[in-house]
C-alpha cells in the first residue's frame, strides 16, 4: 500500500542513454515518499541520471535528503546525476550540503586474529594495571598510618559512617536470616538421628568459619563496592579526577586509600556484628523448634568452638575488604567518559567482587584444611 | 535584509506574552513580552545568572512558568491534549549547552531516534534523512562514529543535525558557541544561519558572544539582571548606538558603573 502510494511520488523514463526521474506531487509531511534505496535500484544499471523536480507541489526538505542519498548512491556507481527545475528550497539546501566535506573511507572491523590480539592485549594492560594498584596500595599505607597521604580526614570519617554504621540495619536483618535459616535446615536433620543438642556447633561454627564473612562482604559488595565505582566513574567523566592531578594530587591517595582504609577496617568489625547474629537467629530458632534453652545453647556453644573460628572468619572479612576496595576503585578509575560506562563499571565491580570473595573463600578453606585448624 | 514585522501577522512566529520566571518565591525575571519573527535569529542575551537558559527552558516547556503564556504560530506547548502538544512538539528543534548527545549511541542513531519515534518512516528513507542532515552540518558519512570520539565543535553540529532531524520550525540553542574556538564558532554561526534560509526556520539562541549575536541576530532581547526584565528589544547592531547604557556597556564589552555595588 505504501509502497504504491510512494510510486506515485516519482515517475522513471529512458531518454537515449540518459534515465529521467521525474519526481512529482506533494512530498510534505503527511506523504510516504520513497527512499532512495528503493528507487535506485529502478534505475537501470549505467548512464546519466536526470533528477527533475518541474512536477513537485512542495519544497520540504525530504525531497532534499532523497536527492541526496540518491546521489550518494549513484556517486558510488560512477553514474553522472543532473538536477533540473528542482525547487529554489530543494537547491539551497543541496548546495549548503554539497559543501560539506567529502565522506571518509568506512572503518573496517579488524580480522579475527586482530580481535584475539587485542583482547589479549586488554587483559594484559589490566593485569599490569591490577598489580600496579595492589603495589601502590601497598607502598602508600605506611603513608597514610603515620598521616602524611593526601587524604581528607573528613573524607575518611564520613566513608567510614557509610561504610560502616549505614551497613548496619542490612547487615542485621541478613545474618540473623541466615543464622535462622541454617538454624531450621541444621535442626530438622539433627533432629532424625536425635542429635539435636549438636545445633549449636552447627550454626556457630558456620556462622563464624563462613556464612557471616561471605554474606557481609556479598552485601558490601552490592551496596558499597557499586556506590564507589560509580562514584569515581561520573568523577572520571566529569574531568574531577584529572582536576586533582593538576593540582598535584594523586586520585589513589585521595580516593582509593580512604576507601581502602574505611573498608579494611569496618569489613571485620562488620563480620563480628554480622557472626553474633547468625548465632543468635540460631538460637532463636533451636528455642522454638527443639525447645533448646538458651542458656543451654550457649553452653554447648562454648564448649564446641574457640577462637579460632572467629579468628579465620576475621582475617578473611579483611581480605574480602581489602578486594572489594580495590575492585571498585580500580575499576571506576579506569572506566570510560559516558553515561553507560558508570552503570557498567558498578555492575563489573559487585561480579568480580563476588567471584573474588568465593575465590578467596575456597583457597582459605583449602589451607585451613591443609594446617588441621 | 527584509524582515517580517511581529505586525503583519501577530499569529505567526513565537509569541512571548507577560511571562513571569520565578524559582519558588524568587523572581528571575518578568513582564516578559516579545514575538520571535517565523525565518529569523532570534537572540536572547544578557550577563551570566541574568536567566536566560531559564527562559529558554520555559519557552520550550522544560519549565514551566505560573504567569503568562508562549504561544508557537498561535497555539500552546503546555496543552492539555497530548496529541496536540506532540504535534506541536514535533515543531521544535533543541541543541543544548552541553550537546546533550545520547552517549550510548553512534552519531547516526542520535539523528535517528527521533525519526523512528515520531515518523513512519521506514529504515531506508530514515537512512536517507541521517546521510542528509548529517552532510548539512558537515559531518557526512561519520554516522558509525560515538560521539566521545567527536571533537567538541564536531559534538555540537551533531547535536544540531539531532536537532534538526525532524525539519523543525522553530530551532533552539543554548549557548551554542560555549566551549568552541573563534574560528570553529564562527562556522557554527554561517552554518546557522545558511540552515534558517535553506530550511526557514526560526531560530531562538541564548548567547553572550558577542560576535555571535552580532553576525547571527536579526532580533535580539537583553534581559537585564537588576531590573529584572527586559529593557532592551531590537536589532543588536542598533542597541549598540541607541540601546540603554547597560545595554551599551555589554554589547561593547566596557564596564558598568552601577555594577560596582554588586
Amino acid at each position: 500500500m505504501s509502497q504504491a502510494e510512494s510510486r506515485s511520488l516519482y515517475e522513471v523514463s529512458r531518454e537515449e542513454s540518459r534515465t529521467i526521474l521525474r519526481l512529482q506531487g506533494d512530498w510534505g509531511q503527511a506523504a510516504r515518499p520513497p527512499a532512495s534505496r528503493d528507487v535506485a535500484a529502478r534505475l537501470g544499471d549505467t548512464g546519466a541520471v536526470v533528477i527533475d523536480g518541474q512536477g513537485l507541489s512542495t519544497g520540504h526538505p525530504r525531497v532534499a535528503a532523497f536527492v541526496h542519498g540518491l546521489g550518494l548512491r549513484l556517486d558510488d556507481a560512477d553514474r553522472a546525476v543532473e538536477h533540473r527545475a528542482l525547487p529554489s528550497d530543494v537547491a539551497a539546501l543541496m548546495a549548503l550540503s554539497s559543501a560539506a566535506p567529502p565522506r571518509g573511507a568506512p572503518a573496517r572491523p579488524p580480522g579475527l586474529l586482530a580481535r584475539l590480539g587485542l583482547r589479549l592485549n586488554r587483559r594484559l594492560v589490566t593485569a599490569r594495571d591490577t598489580a600496579n594498584l595492589v603495589g601502590h596500595a601497598l607502598a602508600t599505607t605506611p603513608a597514610l598510618v603515620s598521616g602524611r597521604a593526601q587524604t581528607r580526614w573528613r573524607d575518611f570519617i564520613e566513608l567510614v559512617r557509610e561504610t560502616g554504621a549505614a551497613s548496619l540495619p542490612v547487615v542485621t536483618v541478613v545474618n540473623l536470616l541466615i543464622g535462622a535459616v541454617l538454624g531450621f535446615i541444621g535442626a530438622v536433620q539433627l533432629q532424625t538421628f536425635g542429635a539435636g543438642m549438636y545445633l549449636a556447633d552447627l550454626v556457630g561454627i558456620a556462622s563464624a568459619r563462613e556464612m557471616a564473612a561471605i554474606m557481609t562482604a556479598f552485601i558490601m559488595a552490592g551496596r558499597i563496592g557499586a556506590t564507589f565505582a560509580a562514584h569515581l566513574a561520573t568523577m572520571e567523566s566529569n574531568e574531577e579526577i584529572d582536576a586533582l592531578r593538576m593540582i598535584g594530587v594523586s586520585p589513589f591517595e585521595f580516593l582509593a586509600l580512604p576507601r581502602l582504609a574505611a573498608l579494611t577496617l569496618m569489613m571485620p568489625l562488620l563480620f563480628l556484628y554480622g557472626a553474633t547474629l547468625a548465632i543468635i537467629g540460631g538460637m532463636v530458632v533451636a528455642n522454638i523448634v527443639l525447645g533448646t534453652p538458651p542458656a543451654a545453647f550457649a553452653e554447648r556453644l562454648q564448649d564446641a568452638m574457640g577462637l579460632t573460628e572467629f579468628v579465620i572468619g576475621f582475617v578473611k572479612s579483611i581480605a574480602f575488604g581489602v578486594l572489594i576496595a580495590l575492585t571498585s576503585c580500580y575499576i571506576g578509575l579506569n572506566a570510560g567518559r559516558n553515561a553507560a560506562e558508570v552503570g557498567r563499571a558498578a555492575t563489573r565491580t559487585v561480579v568480580v567482587c563476588i567471584i573474588g570473595i568465593i575465590s578467596i573463600d575456597a583457597v582459605a578453606a583449602l589451607c585451613t584444611n591443609a594446617l588441621g585448624i | 535584509m527584509a524582515k517580517l514585522s511581529s505586525n503583519d501577522n501577530p499569529e505567526q512566529g513565537v509569541v512571548v506574552r507577560d511571562l513571569q520566571l520565578a524559582f519558588g518565591d524568587t523572581v528571575v525575571q518578568k513582564d516578559l513580552n516579545f514575538t520571535v519573527a517565523p525565518a529569523s535569529v532570534f537572540v536572547i542575551m544578557g550577563v551570566s545568572g541574568c536567566g536566560k537558559s531559564t527562559l529558554l527552558r520555559h519557552m520550550i516547556d522544560l519549565a514551566r512558568a505560573d504567569q503568562g503564556e508562549i504561544l508557537f504560530d498561535g497555539q500552546r506547548l503546555t496543552s492539555d491534549d497530548p496529541r496536540a502538544r506532540a504535534a506541536l512538539q514535533r515543531r521544535i528543534g533543541v541543541l543544548f549547552q552541553s550537546t546533550a548527545l545520547w552517549s550510548s549511541m553512534t552519531v547516526g542513531e542520535n539523528v535517528a531516534l527521533p525519526l523512528q519515534l515520531h515518523t513512519a518512516m521506514r529504515p531506508a528513507e530514515i537512512r536517507d534523512q541521517v546521510a542528509f542532515k548529517l552532510s548539512l552540518v558537515g559531518l557526512a558519512g561519520q554516522e558509525q562514529r560515538m560521539p566521545s570520539e567527536l571533537s567538541g565543535g564536531m559534538q555540537k553540529r551533531a547535536g544540531l543535525a539531532r536537532a534538526i532531524a525532524l525539519d523543525p520550525d522553530y530551532l533552539f540553542l543554548d549557548e551554542p558557541s560555549a566551549g568552541l574556538d573563534p574560528i570553529t564558532s564562527q562556522r557554527l554561526d554561517a552554518l546557522i544561519l545558511r540552515l534558517r534560509d535553506a530550511l526557514k526556520l526560526s531560530v531562538i539562541a541564548v548567547t553572550h558572544e558577542l560576535p555571535s549575536i552580532f553576525s547571527i541576530a536579526d532580533d535580539s532581547i537583553y534581559l537585564d539582571n537588576q531590573s529584572k526584565t527586559a529593557i532592551a528589544h531590537g536589532d543588536p547592531h542598533e542597541l549598540v548606538r541607541n540601546g540603554p547604557d547597560r545595554v551599551q556597556a555589554f554589547l561593547k564589552r566596557e564596564p558598568i558603573e552601577a555594577d560596582a555595588d554588586a
